[in-house]
């Protein structure tokens, strides 16, 4: 039986795709593509919404404040019901920075405004004094990923804080994470991911790249994963991991 | 000679700076180029002020995202042609110690200027501060693209730096601004005397926007902009769908070019009813932006159009931009590449017109290279693909390249990974067969190890003095 192609939707591809967020794509697609597995990657732009649960993935990255703005406001309008409706029937959602923030709750700018998120997960996100900037690595502990960790580059000044009963993606073993706090990076709730790593994060994470295609591939229909060589991409994986434990 | 009012704190400030430059030099630090800035402006604050007020001809400052070295090294190259030598920052030193490094250096011990004009590369975000304290006589903007997000904020950010500075200059100030560059377009909205440059070669133009392009909306409504076509990045013709901004007719245009290879450019240059034809010694579209970008800053000041064209056939590029060096025998080109707009620039004259199919790449992320390295992920490395032999990859962050260029497809044997600059540079001069030419594209840093190593066997000589 031919594999059902990989569908992915790239939310705001025009808007929030400033820190390399191509590369996320790129590691999703030709990691499927390797595979054998059709993928189709689909940019969703502002304004009304195609069908989300069509998507076996919806991915979003990061935007320049103004263009955050834009983006909350019309993803709150327009996209809501669908991203709701596309999370029920198990579509994965991999949201990075800005994506990230939109999330949750709500998100408070540098200039106090408050802009409401998505509400898709118990967090919010208030502003910081300073930005965070440098090179992130967590522990990842509970998804079956080897190595146990992610590497990444975290830019934000936003401070997220996770509700009381939301999982956080990782531990934090150098860098910031959610607020330079609590020691916790990103979030996951089902197959729900929020993360501040860019750099791209999924080049240097292919174990995680395979898990999200992996569980997108899943929703239609029990599949496994041919293995492939990473070994480019784990050098380079532990190289930073070397480099910020040594 | 022109002397200028320093008063003792200002002469102070101004021996100060000196001895640290002679301390430096004398002691072989490279810091020679803005230390003596820092030193000083601790000891006079005004001492930019008061030394750029001996500059009776006033000055002209680059700005922009790319090409702020090679457009400042153009004006240059047509001010000394000209009997007109400038005062000039050090490329590279574009912060405002680096101005004020400049002009204490030249200054005599009793503050006398050797020259009476001053050109002056500038980082985005000091542009307001030296317009401050020199006041110049033109403004230049060449473009703005993304660049290093944890050094320089958002682009936003940076265009509201220029906009601040563009609007508090001198009376009487010129700006000349890149017409084909939305964001850069847009800043010359309320000013008085703007004159801006482009190119009308629509044959040329591209009917893509390459990834990681940034202007995309319309500045005063958010609409996605009509592009007729882009030469490079978002850099073309394009126009707001509801008609409320649109791109300014340019009043100096290149209306014809002919790129021959990596060694020299034809251009015709037009303003109002003149016309001249231009030879330069460099290649790439981006550097049809600088020469015509210089070509309206000397115009701004007095030089004809012509004669300033008539001299750009013996320019010499800058360090590091289409820079010809030999390496172990092999011929080989250093090309500069700080982001993704101008590492792809860099990467197409190498491929389209200097029909490379050797490299050595050269990745850092260092303070001025940019810490993060996401912006790789917005080059389009897919072009190396069926065309690289061999690809040599350097750099603190090489395995980094490594993976970015394995999701471009270029095959794995043709990649080798070398760790250390001078085996780096061994290794890809190897790799290249005779009658071949190795392109060399570092990000800056990775640019001063390798010239350094350069430097040590003799190809090259230090850049700063
Ligand atoms: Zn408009």
């Amino acid at each position: 039986m031919a594999q059902p192609p990989l569908r992915i939707g790239h939310l705001y591809a025009e808007e929030m795709n400033i820190y390399g967020d191509r590369g996320n794509i790129l590691t999703l697609s030709k990691r499927a593509g390797w595979r054998g597995i059709d993928v189709r990657v689909e940019p969703i732009g502002r304004g009304p919404s195609p069908d989300l649960a069509e998507y076996d993935l919806l991915f979003w990255g990061g935007g320049q404040d103004r263009d955050q703005e834009l983006v909350f406001a019309d993803a709150n309008e327009h996209k809501l019901a669908s991203i709701k409706e596309a999370v029920a029937q198990g579509s994965v959602v991999l949201a990075v920075c800005g994506g990230y923030q939109l999330l949750g709750a709500y998100y408070v700018t540098a200039e106090r405004q408050r802009l409401p998120g998505l509400g898709l997960v118990d967090l919010h996100t208030e502003p910081g004094a300073r930005r965070n900037i440098g090179n992130v690595l967590i522990d990842v502990p509970g998804l079956g990923l080897e190595p146990p960790t992610l590497v990444g580059f975290e830019n934000h000044s936003g401070r997220t804080y996770l509700g009381a009963n939301v999982e956080p993606l990782g531990r934090v073993v150098k860098g910031a994470g959610n607020n330079g706090k609590d020691g916790t990076e990103g979030v996951r709730a089902g197959n729900i991911f929020g993360t501040y790593l860019h750099g791209s994060l999924l080049p240097k994470n292919p174990h995680f790249a395979d898990l999200l295609i992996l569980r997108a591939l899943a929703r239609r229909a029990p599949t496994e994963l041919a293995p492939l060589d990473m070994s480019v991409e784990l050098d380079a994986h532990q190289a930073l991991v070397r480099r910020l434990t040594g | 000679m022109r002397q200028a009012r320093l008063g003792p704190r200002g002469g102070a400030a101004l021996w100060a700076g000196k001895l640290t430059a002679l301390m430096s030099r004398a002691l072989h630090v490279g810091g020679g180029t803005t230390l003596p800035g820092d030193v000083s402006r601790w000891v006079d604050r005004r001492i930019l002020t008061k030394l750029a007020a001996g500059l009776d001809g006033g000055s002209i400052v680059v700005s922009g995202t790319n090409g702020k070295t090679t457009t400042s090294a153009l004006i240059r190259h047509i001010l000394d042609s000209q009997g007109r030598p400038a005062i000039a920052n050090q490329a590279g030193a574009n912060l405002i110690f680096g101005v004020t490094a400049a002009l204490v250096d030249r200054a005599s011990w009793s503050g006398a200027l050797p020259a009476s004009i001053g050109v002056f590369e500038i980082d985005e975000a000091s542009l307001p501060l030296l317009v401050t304290e020199t006041g110049p006589r033109v403004i230049v903007v060449t473009n703005l693209f993304r660049d290093q997000l944890d050094r320089y904020g958002e682009l936003e950010t940076t265009a509201a730096h220029l906009r601040r500075a563009l609007t508090q200059g001198p009376e009487g100030v010129t700006a000349v601004l890149n017409a084909d560059d939305p964001m850069v377009a847009a800043l010359g909205e309320d000013l008085p005397r703007v004159t801006y440059a482009g190119v009308e070669a629509p044959e040329l133009l591209q009917p893509q926007l390459s990834h990681g392009a940034d202007a995309k909306f319309c500045p005063r409504c958010g609409s996605p902009f009509i592009f007729e076509g882009v030469y490079f990045g978002h850099v073309g013709h394009y126009r707001c769908p509801r008609g409320d901004f649109e791109r300014p007719t340019p009043e100096i245009a290149v209306t014809a070019l002919e790129i021959d290879g990596i060694d020299e450019m034809r251009l015709t240059v037009r303003a109002g009813s003149e016309s001249a034809a231009v030879r330069v010694p460099l290649s790439g579209l981006y550097n049809v932006y600088n020469v015509v970008l210089a070509l309206a800053a000397t115009r701004a000041i007095g030089v004809p159009l012509r004669e300033a064209a008539g001299t750009l056939g013996n320019f010499a590029p800058a360090f590091g931009r289409l820079e010809k060096v030999a390496v172990e025998g092999r011929p080989a080109v250093l090309l500069l590449g700080k982001n993704p707009t101008g590492f792809n620039e860099v990467l197409r004259t190498a491929i389209q017109f200097g029909k490379g199919r050797y490299f050595l790449l050269a990745l850092n992320d260092r303070i001025a290279d940019g810490q993060d390295v996401s912006w790789i992920w917005d080059v389009d490395f897919e072009s190396l693909k069926g065309v690289a032999q061999h690809v040599v990859l350097t750099g603190d962050r090489a395995l980094d390249l490594a993976v970015r260029l394995k999701y471009a497809e270029v095959p794995g044997d043709r990649i080798e990974v070398v760790t250390g600059w001078e085996e780096a540079l061994s290794r890809a001069a190897q790799a290249t067969p005779e009658g071949e030419t190795l392109f060399i594209l570092p990000t800056y840093t990775a640019m001063l190890e390798l010239r350094a190593v350069l430097t040590r066997q003799g190809t090259l000589t230090p850049y700063w003095r």
